[in-house]
């Protein structure tokens, strides 16, 4: 197929798009909060919690990473794999920081609790690779 | 007659007294001390000068004079000078920001299945000091203390401190784990404009 001004082909910017297209299988959102807690400089609970967003998040993207998803569908199952890299990309976005030391008779004893809050995040699971990006 | 005269000057002495003492509302005693002073033009001061004038009427007028209205330069501190003084340790300034390095200690629980997860949950306890350690030094702490004493005797001594913070884009600069206690040294840099006062 020729276009009017030339040679030039108008099927190859629709193949690159429907090319990018199908690389993004699926793309949703889930809202992620974490927390543990630090009892005596102990690790006492750590907790992650994930669940999808029931309704869609107006917000704007911000940082991202990327994991390996092995084959698997679910987020969870990614995080789990790569739980890791995961914490670390968290501890970026920024965490809540609430500590409290108490000194009774010169015994001390300490409570550290570190929380991210419920937050949005955008997810798109690609052939093996997901893009977590947070949302702000 | 002559006694009439004499008292007639006496009557006309006391009531011209009495009025005089009347007009400036005073006893007889404190009208004897009555006295005008023109401060302001003793002192040679000129009228912009003089402020404020006060009038006390006990028997003196008392004349206060304000010293001439002088312009006090507040000297605004420098960041530089503070930085060289040395008194204040790092100062945070808005063309130089500051990098902060703590190093958080944490230790592994005694019921783990393997040296790799009580690595790995020393870490996080060691994380969570540094960060502790970190809204520490840029926000401060909340200290609360009070002591029992009874018979001369300190019963009971309780000292609480708190810290609540939130902070980002930490780093993690080393670890090092060694016989069961992991350190992680973490440095934060912090800009004037990044910091939310």
């Amino acid at each position: 197929m020729r276009s009017r001004n030339g040679n030039k082909n108008f099927l190859r910017p629709i193949f690159i798009l429907i090319l990018c297209s199908s690389l993004v299988l699926n793309a949703s959102e889930y809202l992620i909060s974490y927390s543990y807690i630090v009892k005596d400089t102990v690790l006492f609970n750590e907790r992650l919690q994930v669940s999808q967003a029931m309704k869609p998040c107006e917000d704007i993207e911000s940082d991202s990473i990327v994991l390996p998803t092995n084959g698997s569908k679910s987020l969870n199952q990614i995080i789990k794999n790569n739980s890791f890299e995961f914490t670390n990309f968290i501890h970026t976005l920024g965490i809540d920081v609430k500590h409290k030391e108490t000194t009774i008779n010169a015994q001390n004893s300490s409570t550290t609790i570190l929380t991210l809050k419920t937050r949005c995040f955008k997810v798109d699971f690609n052939d093996n690779l997901a893009r977590i990006t947070a949302l702000k | 007659m002559r006694k009439y005269f004499l008292s007639l000057i006496y009557v006309g002495l006391f009531s011209s007294l009495f009025s005089a003492c009347s007009q400036h509302g005073c006893y007889q005693d404190e009208c004897m001390k009555t006295q005008e002073v023109h401060v302001g033009e003793k002192h040679g001061c000129h009228q912009d000068e003089c402020i404020k004038i006060q009038e006390v009427h006990v028997g003196e007028k008392i004349v206060i004079q304000d010293e001439p209205k002088k312009e006090v330069e507040v000297e605004k501190p420098n960041c530089d000078t503070l930085r060289s003084s040395g008194i204040y340790g790092e100062v945070l300034c808005r063309d130089k920001p500051i990098t902060i390095s703590v190093v958080g200690q944490g230790v592994a629980p005694m019921n783990t299945t393997s040296p790799a997860q009580a690595y790995a949950l020393a870490k996080r306890a060691a994380v969570a000091d540094s960060y502790r350690l970190i809204a520490e030094k840029v926000k401060g702490v909340y200290v609360e203390g009070d002591d029992l004493v009874s018979n001369m005797m300190v019963k009971r001594s309780n000292i609480r401190t708190s810290v609540a913070a939130m902070v980002r884009n930490a780093n993690i600069v080393e670890t090092s784990f060694k016989e069961g206690l992991c350190e992680v040294e973490m440095e934060i840099k912090i800009s004037y404009d990044q910091f939310l006062f």
